[in-house]
């Protein structure tokens, strides 16, 4: 029995064979569990993309088991796929990738219908996501007149229609200046904590790390460090746990990005505490 | 995907007028060109089909009136009279000749009509008389037209000159044009007074056609009956069998030319959207729903040809009579039915490079940036 909507257990992605063979993912395993955000980062060619074309059931692993809320989908035969691609994940990316001849309506309501929702329904919700998401003034509008950071809330609000256990984000924030990817990256951050959903984030963008609660680093096809992060408790900013000065109180440990911190936080740990949970 | 293929059509404009214009005008010359040919039959029969006759009785196995020549002796008048169920014979004399108006020659089918016929006579008449007498002419008006023709002048048929009392309509095609002139007449340039062409024939009212066409055939001797509509038919064919492989070239260049255009500006719309396919694909669309896409944007693009090719034919056969030219266009079911599977056919094989394109495409494209 697994707690994890995301387990996958020493995935393997080799291409070519016998001299021209490459293994672009390297016996990886990873556990996300429901609300929480994951945040890949490695550089280029480190097999990001390969990984993440893996965990959203769009290429299948050569070795080991990718688990979606305890079904192994990596065993799944190849037309079985859309399904779960269009009811289990939501695809939020680098380009966005609207449809430019469709509405921001009707980019979202279209996934809802793939599904097999009624048009009139599938309309009706994605007008409530879409104006959930503050965009409830420009739902008629194309993707052309839509800022980027339009176009990535509405790429968002298509990544939940259909109520998906998990969303894999590549590069969100790519395409955007630093105020609005912060503001997407909020976004993100509470839809997996308002609605329980998991998120796995493949990014450059070192200010994501603030959102995440765990950060890989992916370099020649394998996870070579996981930073775990934490929320400095007295001034909010968000903090490597392991390299983080840190205070034990009541049995948990709470980290801090500076000494000025910690020695506020152990005048009236009570005071602090509440903010945190 | 119906809204996608809706709104991917008529996104980019400039494509949308290249593929339903191309497929517009294929469609426009595979309809124009049967109805043309449709029109062409239609004038061809008229004089059979406005005849007023149940029955054509001809020469033994002479089954039509277009280059064809029947004689019969004239004691087979009185002959078919006699036949049980008939109540009117007229006889008709029938040559291919021209209605000559100075140094202007027009190709005409001369009928000879008897004084008291009832039946092969001018069926419309723009103005003048509806049968000839001796030494008068019924000639079509639009011949007239084209003459400088006016009642009273005269006109060269047979060799001789005819004064013309009267102008029938409908008697033009593209070929040629009908005159009347009298029986004896047309007996005494021909020389020939003991034949007539065909009998023209009505039989009694509530008695079968089928069973007096019969009787004519048992019962007299070296002839070929036919009813109206038999007889029409089979001067139809002729037609048709003349026009057939002109037909059959000029429709497949059609289908070529709309088969091409289509399957051009298809394949082009469905590979700038490739990356927008393979998104749909990623995000969890089946290829069934990418293939009702691209085939709604095809068949759409064509229906919207079929209606403009098919207001444009008609147009151009509302106003080609207009100008004064001998001919009509009809468009027939048969030829609807005929571009309605041509389009249909179009439209299948323009879909079908573009569906294999998105059934090769991997939806990983997402990730790559590509």
């Amino acid at each position: 029995m697994t707690t994890s909507t995301l387990q996958i257990d020493h995935v393997t992605k080799r291409y070519g064979a016998g001299d021209t063979e490459v293994t672009a993912v390297r016996d990886v395993s990873l556990s996300v569990k429901p609300g929480e955000i994951v945040l890949i980062m490695g550089p280029s060619g480190s097999g990001k993309t390969t990984l993440l074309s893996m965990l959203g059931a769009l290429l299948k692993p050569t070795d080991g088991e990718i688990h979606l809320n305890g079904a192994v989908i990596s065993a799944l035969a190849e037309n079985r796929l859309p399904d779960i691609r269009l009811k289990q994940f939501g695809f939020v990316f680098q380009d966005f990738n609207l449809l430019s001849a469709l509405t921001a309506l009707e980019n979202v309501s279209i996934v809802a219908e793939l599904a097999g929702n009624k048009a009139a329904a599938a309309r009706q919700k994605a007008a409530s996501i879409l104006t959930e998401l503050g965009l409830g003034e420009r739902l008629n509008f194309l993707p052309e007149k839509l800022s980027g950071g339009e176009k990535q809330r509405v790429a968002i609000a298509r990544a939940l229609i259909n109520d998906p256990a998990l969303i894999l984000a590549d590069e969100p924030t790519a395409n955007l200046d630093s105020k609005i990817g912060h503001e997407i990256m909020r976004l993100l951050r509470r839809i997996a904590k308002e609605q329980g959903r998991s998120v796995v984030i493949v990014s450059h963008d070192q200010r994501i790390k603030d959102i995440a609660d765990r950060v890989l680093w992916l370099e020649d096809g394998e996870f070579k460090e996981t930073v775990t992060m934490a929320i400095d408790p007295v001034c909010g900013m968000s903090v490597e746990r392991e390299k983080a000065i840190s205070v034990e109180w009541d049995g948990k440990v709470y980290s801090f990005c500076a000494q000025g911190c910690r020695d506020e936080f152990v005048n009236d740990p009570q005071k602090f505490i509440v903010a945190v949970s | 995907m119906i809204r996608l293929a809706f709104r991917n059509l008529f996104q980019n404009r400039t494509r949308l007028a290249i593929s339903v214009g191309g497929v517009s005008l294929a469609l426009l010359l595979i309809l124009a060109l049967d109805a043309i040919f449709t029109g062409v039959e239609r004038q061809t029969t008229a004089f059979i089909d406005n005849s007023g006759a149940d029955i054509f009785v001809a020469q033994k196995d002479v089954r039509n009136m277009h280059m064809a020549s029947s004689s019969l002796p004239v004691t087979a008048i009185d002959e078919v009279k006699a036949i049980e169920g008939v109540e009117e014979v007229t006889a008709i004399l029938y040559t291919g000749n021209m209605i000559v108006v100075g140094e202007e020659r027009t190709l005409a089918y001369i009928i000879g009509l008897p004084e008291d016929a009832e039946m092969g006579v001018p069926w419309k008449i723009a103005s003048g008389k509806e049968i000839p007498e001796a030494g008068e002419a019924i000639i079509d008006e639009r011949v007239a037209q084209k003459s400088g023709i006016e009642i009273g002048d005269t006109v060269e048929i047979l060799a001789r000159e005819f004064k013309v009392v009267g102008f029938s309509e409908e008697t033009t095609n593209i070929v040629n044009s009908i005159a009347f002139i009298s029986a004896s007449d047309f007996q005494a340039q021909r020389g020939n007074s003991g034949v007539v062409s065909y009998l023209l024939v009505r039989v009694k009212p509530g008695v079968g056609i089928e069973a007096v066409v019969s009787r004519i055939e048992q019962e007299v001797d070296g002839v070929t009956a036919l009813p109206r509509a038999s007889f029409s038919g089979q001067e139809a064919r002729v037609v048709k069998d003349m026009s057939t492989d002109v037909l059959a070239i000029m429709n497949s260049i059609g289908v070529l030319i709309g088969l091409a255009v289509m399957a051009l500006t298809v394949y082009t719309a469905v590979l700038s959207r490739r990356r927008e396919f393979g998104v749909l694909k990623a995000l969890g669309a089946r290829n069934g729903h990418l293939y009702q896409a691209v085939l709604a944007q095809a068949l759409m693009s064509v229906l919207l040809g079929f209606t403009i090719g098919l207001a444009f034919t008609l147009l151009i056969s509302a106003v080609i009579p207009r100008l004064g030219l001998s001919m009509t266009l009809e468009i027939s079911r048969a030829s609807l039915i005929k571009v309605g599977i041509v389009s249909l056919v179009i439209t299948a094989f323009s879909a079908i490079l573009p569906i294999r394109q998105i059934a090769g495409l991997d939806p990983a494209i997402v990730f790559r940036g590509k």
